[in-house]
Formats: structure tokens, sequence, C-alpha cells
């Protein structure tokens, strides 16, 4: 792609953007919402920036990445392993398999009473809502990315005389990353949306909380701030990890 | 290959071994607000027999019904006319981007504040959450669509609208019907977690109400009625599908073997 079309469709993405806070501008200029129930954009990202510089706010901000982290780690190193594990053996696969099948589609949200009661109200209990909601669409694309390796690539491996230990790290895991990488993506989504719930639902602190406490007291203000911080948190995460994925899958044809 | 018969049974086998090590843990760690399976299997009749929950249930059902039904039909066309078309991609692309990461559940306190605690909050709540990931899905389909069929169908003289139902729509549908398959285990997520927050009635009520007074068998009870739900859901829905695409089955069953 050249740089001139690349110019063109960041332009046309901008509108649909633009378009959205000018008429969120015009419903408050024209007087169809009143302030209370629908702050002026100006408002909301003066708001945003002078909170941004709130040391309260930046802790709530750390507690919610720390949580998000700890989560989306636990599940990429649970869901890379035994991906790649039950792909690899078929006495694994066979306990994975139904587990997986019967745990996937169900809500994890409805696990988060149990992880409070189990592990109390503080941080291992969202930690672990993230990880169990983040770790199935890892697992899946590591197991479905590592099971479509191409046989003939192992067997050269076999042939050039590869332990099957190496045969792991030096062929399946490199030719399953593409798969691995657009899980984690779909994962670290998911870890957004999840730690903020479960701050939401129960919590002291964090972004999901200030979100609940801002629309207790009808401050709606305060209510939009941490929406957009999140979503900015996403972009910003999103873009590191499409950076990383270019590191990592440089030599491969249209990474 | 193992016999199928077994091959059937493994989710039924996984179902009956997760229950097995919930009752040992919950034997093991002997903590009053952890009841054991048994406990709370035999909570289940009493939920379901009582007639408030079953409404509450029903309607959070027929509001996941509706949202997920509308989100399909607006998401879909959407999606593959992003997937064809360059300029409605680069149109709409940042917004989504800017949309994804926020937990559409987390919208629920403003659309609340514009559209009261009734069903159209929550309905309008499912279908955001369900859209996302149906729109992505759909645009990836139509976009790895073969060009080389979509010229043949060209110059055997099918106009553009017939190609996109006759060419792109069945060559993106295995793709699409995945994006189906995540949204309709949103849909359910949402469904829940707006009924937490938003306290008023359904299946996400009644889980917390319950862990609030501390009745702790109704809320595993609660669990297991709505990972049901999800399961059997899911399990219908990937009959439905694999009977449409039955063509492009993925063949990724054979585990590998080097070992």
């Amino acid at each position: 792609m050249n740089s001139r079309a690349l110019t063109t469709d960041l332009l046309l993405g901008a509108i649909p953007i633009a378009l959205l806070i000018a008429v969120w501008q015009a419903i408050n200029s024209l007087g169809y919402a009143p302030a209370t129930l629908l702050p002026p954009p100006g408002a909301v990202f003066s708001r945003l920036f002078s909170q941004l510089y709130d040391p309260t706010f930046q802790f709530q901000i750390a507690t919610t990445l720390f949580r998000l982290f700890a989560g989306f780690a636990i599940a990429v190193a649970l869901g890379i392993s035994l991906g790649i594990a039950a792909a690899t053996n078929p006495a694994i696969d066979a306990v994975v398999r139904p587990v997986v099948r019967v745990l996937a589609p169900l809500p994890k949200v409805a696990l988060y009473p149990a992880f409070l009661l189990l592990l109390g109200f503080n941080h291992e209990s969202k930690i672990m809502l993230v990880a169990a909601d983040a770790l199935f669409p890892i697992l899946l694309s590591t197991y479905y990315g590592a099971s479509t390796v191409e046989q003939k690539l192992i067997w050269s491996a076999m042939a050039a005389g590869t332990p099957p230990r190496q045969i792991l790290f030096k062929v399946v895991l490199p030719a399953a990353m593409p798969s691995i990488l657009t899980g984690c993506r779909i994962g670290l989504v998911i870890s957004c949306i999840v730690v903020f719930l479960a701050e939401m639902i129960t919590s002291t602190n964090g972004l999901g909380f200030v979100l609940v406490s801002a629309a207790r007291m009808f401050q709606t203000v305060d209510m939009f701030v941490p929406l957009i911080t999140i979503s900015l948190l996403g972009l910003i995460l999103n873009g590191l990890l499409q950076a990383g994925r270019s590191y990592l899958l440089r030599g491969f044809p249209e990474a | 290959m193992k016999p199928t018969g077994i091959r059937r049974a493994a989710p039924l086998l996984a179902c009956l071994g997760l229950l097995v090590v919930w009752q040992v843990a919950s034997l093991a760690l002997r903590n009053d607000s952890f009841p054991t399976a048994l406990e709370a299997i035999r909570a289940v009749p009493a939920i379901l027999g009582d007639k408030e929950s079953l409404i509450n249930i029903l309607a959070s059902l027929r509001r996941m019904a509706i949202g997920f039904v509308l989100a399909v039909g607006i998401s879909v066309p959407l999606g593959l006319m992003m997937g064809r078309s360059r300029a409605v991609a680069a149109f709409f692309n940042p917004l989504l981007m800017v949309i994804y990461p926020v937990p559409k559940a987390a919208l629920m306190p403003i659309i609340m504040l514009w559209l009261g605690v009734g069903d159209v909050s929550k309905t309008l709540v499912i279908f955001l959450g369900v859209s996302l990931p149906v729109i992505y899905h759909s645009f990836e389909g139509a976009k790895a669509v073969e060009e080389k069929m979509i010229w043949s169908g060209a110059a055997m003289g099918l106009s553009a609208v017939q190609r996109m139902f006759r060419i792109i729509l069945p060559a993106a549908l295995p793709e699409i019907l995945t994006g189906c398959r995540t949204g309709l285990v949103l849909a359910l997520i949402t469904m829940v977690t707006s009924e937490m927050i938003a306290r008023q009635s359904g299946a996400g009520n009644i889980l917390f109400n319950a862990l609030d007074m501390g009745q702790y068998d109704t809320v595993f009870a609660m669990i297991i009625i709505v990972g049901a739900m999800g399961i059997c859901l899911d399990s219908a829905f990937e009959r439905v599908r694999a009977r449409l695409v039955r063509w492009s089955e993925p063949n990724f069953n054979v585990p590998l073997s080097f070992s």
C-alpha cells in the first residue's frame, strides 16, 4: 500500500469519528439533551485530560492494568502450552478437547460469584476471571495453528535428525505463531472488557469502579471518562501487540 | 480414531468429570460459601420450578434472541460490504477499532440514563456486543473470497447485487458462522452482565441477588443453569453450522504425529 492510499484511508476513517463527535456536540448545542444526561464532548475531554494528571486516577488505571496483565499473562502461558500439548499428544488431546468443548461456550462472568466466594474480593478473583475469559480464544487458536502445521515440515525436520523436543520449538511453535498471535489479540480485547466488568460488579478501585461510583453520584461527565480511558488503553495495547506481531512474524509472507 | 460412541459421549464425560472435581474440591476445602456439586444440583429444580424466576430467565432469553437476530441482520451485510470495498472498510474500521475494547455492558449505566432500565436498553447492549465479532468475521470472510470467482461471475453477466448473494455470501459463510458463534456466546455474556448492572429482572439478577443474600447454593445452581444454557446454545448452533457448511469442514481433527 502506498503512502497516498494510506492517507486517504486515514482521512476516510476519521470521518465517522468526527461525525459522531459533531452529532454529540450538536445534540448539546441545539438543546435536545440536558447536559446532565449527555455532557458536551468538550467538557468530557477536558475532564479526561485533567484526570490523567490526577494521582488517584493514575492509581486506578495502574490497578486495572495490573489485573489485566496478570490475567492475560496467565491465559497466554496456559493457553499456548495446553494448545500445543493437545495438538501434539493424542492422549492429552483426548482429555483437553471435551473439557474445552464444555468450558469454552460457558459464560465466564457467571463464574465470577464463585471466584468471589473462593478467592475473595481483592485482585485474585478479578485476575482469575480475566484469565478464564482470555484463555479459550488463545487456547483454541494455538490448537488450530499447531494442528494445521504441514506434516511435511515435521517429517523433513525428523529426516534431518532433529530430536522431537526441538521440533516442537523450531518447527511447530514458529509455524503456529500467526494463529497464536491472532488468538492473543482476541484475548487481549476480551481481557480489557472483562477486567472492566469485574471492577464494575464488585470493586473498590480500578476504572470500572470509577464508572460505577460516578453513576451512583450522577456525575455524567465522570462516567464518560473511564469509558474513553479503557477504549484508549485497548487501542494502545492493540498497537503494541501489532508491533510485537510484525517483529515476531518478520519473514512470514503477508504477515 | 476412537469409535464414534466414545467421541459423542466425550463432552458429557467431561461435564461429569468437572462436577466430580468440584465435589472433591468443595469437600476438601470445607468452606461454608462453597457448596458441593450435589447440593448445587439439588437447588436447580427449586429455581426452575419457581414461576417468577422462570419468567425472569425466559425474559432474559427473549432479550438475547432479539438482540442477536438484529445484530446479525445488520452486521453481516455491513461486514460483507466492508470486505469487498476498500472505501467502506476504511470508513468504518477506525470507528470499530475505537469501540471494540469498550465493554458493551459498561455502557449500561449511561444507556440506562437515556432509555431507562427496561428491555430496550438491555437489548441495545446485547445488540452492540454481538455486532462487532459478526462484522469482523464477515469482513474477513468477504475479503478472502477468491477474486477469480467474482471475475467469472462478472464475466457471465451477474450484477453486483447478484454477485454478492450468489458468490460472496456463500463463500464467506463459514467465516460468518464462526462470527455468529462467537456472537452467540457474547450475547449470553452481555445478557448476564447487563442484568447484573441493572438489577431489575433476568438471570443475572437472580444470580447476584442470591450472592448478596448469602444463598450460596442458589448462586451455584444459577451458575449451572447459565452454563448449561451456554453449552446447549453453542452445540445447537454448531449442529446448524455443520449442516450449512458441510463442504468446508476444516480438517484439524488429526493430532500431529512426531513423537
